[in-house]
């Protein structure tokens, strides 16, 4: 890899933020040690570097001095990495030749009791900034041209749903669905909590939305044979009975739903006694029987459900709670209650989840006389046959544990969502994830909901894990949301932080297309040689891939060789900080510091202050200034001992306030 | 294993708990209630055997009788299950139990049937009355139809029946209670700590004065004397000192001994007392001042009232010996007063008001084993 030119006039900014740092990392010292690094031209400490005040001083520096590179010591980069990255593009440098380093979560914050190791921390890791800027890179985006148009797998309600708003926002849409059928598990549901709509009611409303929408094309029968492509440019191939096609799309959203968790054989008698069925096989009979619950040509009479039939299994491979079946089994019962006169029904539970309004259901229920009985894990019910009924024995939780029994005509088994069985499939297609569950994964749970690790691909809908027709609409339409706002422009814009190859070194062993967990990696034939080469819009900047190269030939963007080490060197060498009697870096010694700079506000209120004390209104006014951030920044001197409360004023209301202890301050 | 009865639930709900299989176990009603302690666990478990009609529980149990109905769990309840109503419809369900002749069933289930049967026996009182003046004309004419001699074995038979039934119940809530009783070596000292232990709760109702003492409580400020725990021991007392007052009467014969009589003197203060209590236990239960007041059966209506009515009538009587009155107007009151007197003292076992020697057993069950286990 040829030397870069490294920077030589490096811009290091320090911030206080307001006392958070600064109270704890002796950020004067580590600024004057910072100004004597190779490369650096200034090195400040600032107040808040965020402000809007800062950034314009910011870039003045950087015209003024001709700056090639920032580094900015403050908060962590999850929360402004992209405002000074911003910051170095509008003074004209490459955003990419702009470090962050984090002395706030990781220096004061951590380490507020031993403020000089605090400040000792700060330094190096400063200075390890400061030598990964210097080798620095400037970078371009890695643009991408984009499709508009989408492929959604599964036409169930999410599919569906989504597949008509991402038509009105103005994509293309290919709406593919394995089953002759529309709708998916919904259609089959006749009576739905908690509205009581109809099923099919709900599917054929949004039938007819899909037929109309002239840019919606669906495959019902046809499956996904392949994925190529990446990001912008996706190409699926569908099998529809003989006929292939290739699909080009920017963007993929999965909404393959979900399976009922079918029963082993004998458990809880499933398959040995046939009446032993499980929830969705009832719902199936509830909708089929009209006046009388007849099963097997005999009236039923009494019900026993037994709950989280395959779920929440502490031993097992289904760890979680399905959330809906509780609510299922509920409403259902509430249907054969209104439905079929004189039924009683027995619930044997290991705990009711009917979160939020759907409490109303089971509160319902237990007045109509449904008897709950609840079951510890380790002691599920028994069923066995008597006579041509069925007897369940169950050791219930709330009467001391009591070993019960109940004579019932019907068991329904209240059965779990569980992953569908081809979703190993798609997962290999896609190479999207899994989690533990066996549903497909989000980035994040709470903050990335619907995206996947890759590029373009996204989830909504029960594929991800159990959910109602409410929550799973709203995954899904919130995925076509983001899926609109990247196809919605013909060019993405990606963040070039990807593996690069060093063509020359390269030998093509094929190791790091191994690791590489994206499949971002192909052979590709080039001056006369095989070499990998790197698809930059799936590549995900993990760095798996460059260790592995026998021959070095990987370097990660921003990442590159001589900027690890740099930084490695950088927070290797010696800190040596002056620890001056009452000065903070005695750990345990006195609060207030030597206060070398005072931000502008302060000596503009110190300067108030000459004289007469002042209240905050009186302060904001002669200012000009929100009382808000006058009482701020007073409480702030209070702290450092500058400012002190003297007496209330004259409306007897507010305190005003009076220089204490402003010598050592240099204006 | 025991059988689950779903059909059990419908049963207690016509002694008058109405809402209780909305319970859904939470458990606030246990935590609430200020009776429960470690040996004793309610009312929730007891809305768990109604609810799985697991009866046996209900009638082996002492914890029913523990409770004095204040209603505080049923105004923690957040399913509206009525808790404290319902363990008031187990005693009456339990009390139908114990006695053997079914009459108790009949009047806490069906109010009709109540109201003709307390006018049949205040119709027979009044003849068996008229019978005590063997040369009145109607008595005559009595005479005529049925002989002195059955009218007078018949009143035995009834007074002996009301006796056996009682005697029966509690022996048959005695075997029941037994049953559930942790073996071990009930002591003689035990037997009379615990009966010590009795009468003080009943002299002093301690127990009860702990109920409902949170700070939302209604009672909270209120002084002792209006509270439901004294409205309750002054009709107990008073009740119970009328009766003994009217049997020391008896045995000595003269009714219109005069007024510094030992049992006169008590006949006053009992009366006293029980008019007070009824006064403002009926005047609560109008107002509905708490939840708890807010349902009142039929019966509890007729007998608090039967109880007003008795009092009053009592000083009447009282006053009218010593003073003088209207000869007929004091005849009419003197009956009303001795059938409504006999009425309650007939019906005592096959009441509510049967809780009076039911509760005592109970308690003593319980004084026994809490000492036990300490
Ligand atoms: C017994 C029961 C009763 C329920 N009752 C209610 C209720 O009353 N109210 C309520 O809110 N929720 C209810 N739910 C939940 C409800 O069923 C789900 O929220 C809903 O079905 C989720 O819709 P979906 O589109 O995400 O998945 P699904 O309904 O499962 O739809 C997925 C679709 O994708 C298709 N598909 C799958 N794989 C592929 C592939 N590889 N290629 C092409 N197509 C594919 C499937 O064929 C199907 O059409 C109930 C669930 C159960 C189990
Ligand atoms: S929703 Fe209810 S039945 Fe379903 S897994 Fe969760 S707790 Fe069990
Ligand atoms: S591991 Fe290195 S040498 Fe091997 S193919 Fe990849 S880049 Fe080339
Ligand atoms: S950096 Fe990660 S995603 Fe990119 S090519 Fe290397 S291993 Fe694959
Ligand atoms: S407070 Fe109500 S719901 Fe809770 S256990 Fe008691 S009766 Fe049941
Ligand atoms: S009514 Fe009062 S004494 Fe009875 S169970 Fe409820 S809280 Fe306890």
């Amino acid at each position: 890899m040829e030397e870069k030119q490294k920077k030589e006039r490096i811009g290091v900014y320090i911030c206080h933020c307001g006392g958070n740092i600064s109270d704890y990392v002796d950020v004067a010292q580590i600024r004057d040690l910072a100004k004597n690094e190779e490369g650096v031209i200034i090195s400040k400490n600032v107040m808040f570097a965020c402000a809007d005040s800062n950034q314009k001083e910011m870039i003045r520096d950087i015209e003024d001095e001709k700056l090639d590179a920032i580094v900015v010591a403050s908060c962590s980069p999850k929360l402004h990495l992209h405002t000074f990255r911003n910051v170095a593009l509008r003074g004209g440098i490459n955003p990419y030749n702009y470090t962050q380093v984090n002395i706030r979560e990781q220096c004061s914050w951590a380490h507020s009791d031993t403020p000089g190791e605090a400040s000792i921390k700060a330094a190096g890791l400063i200075r390890a900034g400061i030598k990964k800027v210097s080798f620095s890179e400037a970078l371009e985006n890695i643009e991408v041209s984009s499709t508009r148009a989408v492929v959604i797998i599964g036409a169930g309600v999410s599919g569906m749903r989504a597949a008509i708003d991402l038509a009105k926002m103005g994509n293309q849409v290919y709406l593919i669905e394995k089953e002759k059928a529309i709708g998916g598990n919904v259609a089959k549901w006749k009576e739905l909590f908690i509205t009581g709509q109809k099923g099919n009611t709900i599917i054929e409303a949004l039938s007819k939305q899909i037929r109309e929408l002239t840019n919606i094309t669906l495959f019902t029968g046809a499956t996904i044979e392949k994925v190529t492509g990446s990001i912008g440019n996706f190409i699926a191939e569908v099998n529809i009975g003989d006929e292939k096609l290739n699909l080009k799309s920017g963007a993929i959203l999965v909404t393959t739903g979900f399976d009922s968790y079918l029963p082993t054989e004998g458990e809880f008698g499933y398959k040995n006694n046939p009446a032993v069925i499980t929830l969705p096989e009832f719902k199936g009979l509830i909708d089929n029987s009209h006046e009388t619950l007849l099963y097997n040509n005999r009236k039923v009479n009494s019900i026993a459900y037994i709950y989280c039939v395959g779920m929440r299994q502490t031993k097992g491979e289904n760890k979680y709670c399905s959330r809906v079946c509780c609510t299922t089994a509920i409403q259902s019962s509430l249907t054969v209650h209104e439905k079929f006169k004189d039924i009683q029904a027995y619930h044997l539970y290991r705990d009711i989840r009917t979160y939020g309004k759907q409490e109303i259901l089971y509160e319902r229920s237990s007045k109509n006389g449904d008897i709950y009985l609840k079951f510890d894990e380790k002691a599920p019910p028994v069923v066995e046959p008597i006579g041509n009924k069925l007897l369940v024995k169950v050791k219930d939780e709330l009467t001391k544990r009591r070993e019960l029994e109940l004579e019932t005509d019907l068991v329904v088994l209240v059965t779990g969502l569980v992953p569908r069985s081809d979703s190993k499939q798609i997962s290999a297609l896609l190479k999207i994830p899994v989690g533990n569950d066996g549903f497909f994964n989000e980035i994040h749970p709470k903050l990335r909901p619907v995206e996947t690790v890759i590029n373009g691909v996204f989830i909504g809908g029960s594929c991800q894990g159990p959910k109602n027709i409410s929550e799973s609409v709203q995954s899904s339409l919130s995925a076509a949301v983001k899926i609109n706002a990247l196809t919605k422009n013909p060019t993405i814009f990606l963040e070039p932080i990807v593996a690069r190859i060093n063509f020359d070194a390269c030998v093509w062993c094929g190791k790091c297309a191994e690791v590489c967990e994206y499949d971002a990696i192909h052979p590709l034939e080039m001056y006369g040689k095989t070499v990998a080469s790197v698809n930059e819009a799936v590549c995900k900047g993990c760095g798996m891939c460059a260790p592995v190269c026998p021959a070095d030939a990987i370097d990660m963007a921003q990442y590159s060789n001589n900027e690890i080490e740099g930084m490695i060197d950088g927070f290797m060498e010696k800190v040596e900080l002056v620890a001056e009697a009452g000065d903070k870096l005695q750990d345990g010694g006195e609060e207030g510091i030597a206060m070398k700079d005072m931000p502008l506000i302060w000596r503009q209120l110190a300067g108030c202050l000459q004289g007469d004390s002042k209240s905050i209104p009186d302060l904001a006014k002669e200012l000009g200034l929100d009382s808000e951030l006058v009482t701020y920044n007073l409480m702030t001197m209070n702290k450092y001992s500058l400012v002190e409360a003297d007496k209330l004023d004259d409306s007897d209301e507010y305190f005003s306030y009076k220089l204490k202890n402003i010598p050592h301050v240099q204006n | 294993m025991s059988r689950i009865d779903p059909e059990f639930a419908s049963e207690i709900k016509k002694y008058g708990a109405k809402d209780f299989s909305a319970c859904f176990n939470c458990g606030n009603c246990t935590a609430v209630c200020g009776l429960t302690d470690k040996s004793v666990n309610f009312p929730r478990i007891f809305l768990r055997s109604g609810i799985l009609g697991l009866k046996d529980d209900i009638l082996q149990s002492r914890e029913i009788w523990l409770c004095y109905a204040c209603g505080e769990c049923s105004e923690t309840c957040p399913r509206q299950a009525g808790p404290g109503d319902y363990m008031a419809a187990l005693r009456r369900y339990a009390i139908a139990s114990y006695e053997p002749t079914g009459l108790t069933k009949l009047i806490f289930k069906s109010n009709p049937v109540f109201i003709l049967f307390t006018i049949f026996l205040s119709v027979m009182l009044g003849f068996f009355l008229f019978t005590l003046k063997p040369d009145h004309e109607v008595s005559r004419w009595l005479f005529t139809v049925i002989p002195y001699a059955v009218i007078h074995n018949m009143g035995l038979v009834i007074f002996s029946i009301t006796g056996i039934s009682m005697a029966w119940g509690l022996i048959t809530m005695y075997l029941k209670l037994s049953k559930t009783v942790v073996k071990s070596e009930p002591g003689k000292s035990n037997f009379v700590n615990a009966w010590r232990e009795v009468v003080k709760e009943l002299g002093t109702m301690n127990r009860y004065q702990t109920c409902d003492k949170e700070d939302d409580s209604y009672w909270k400020n209120k002084p002792a004397a209006i509270q439901p725990w004294f409205v309750h021991w002054s009709i107990m007392w008073g009740f119970l000192g009328l009766l003994l007052a009217t049997v020391l009467d008896f045995i000595l014969k003269d009714p219109a001994t005069a007024i510094w009589w030992p049992s006169r003197i008590l006949g006053t203060v009992a009366g006293l007392l029980l008019v007070y209590g009824t006064s403002l236990s009926i005047t609560y239960r109008f107002k509905k001042v708490t939840k708890t007041y807010r349902e009142t059966r039929l019966a509890d209506w007729m007998f608090l009232l039967f109880l007003w009515v008795a009092g009053i009538t009592g000083f009447w009587l009282e006053i009218s010996v010593a003073f003088g009155a209207n000869y007929l107007l004091n005849h009419i009151v003197l009956l009303i007063h001795t059938i409504i007197s006999m009425e309650l003292v007939l019906l005592f076992g096959f009441s509510k008001f049967a809780h009076a020697i039911y509760r005592p057993l109970a308690l003593f069950f319980y004084f026994r084993e809490s000492q036990q286990k300490n």
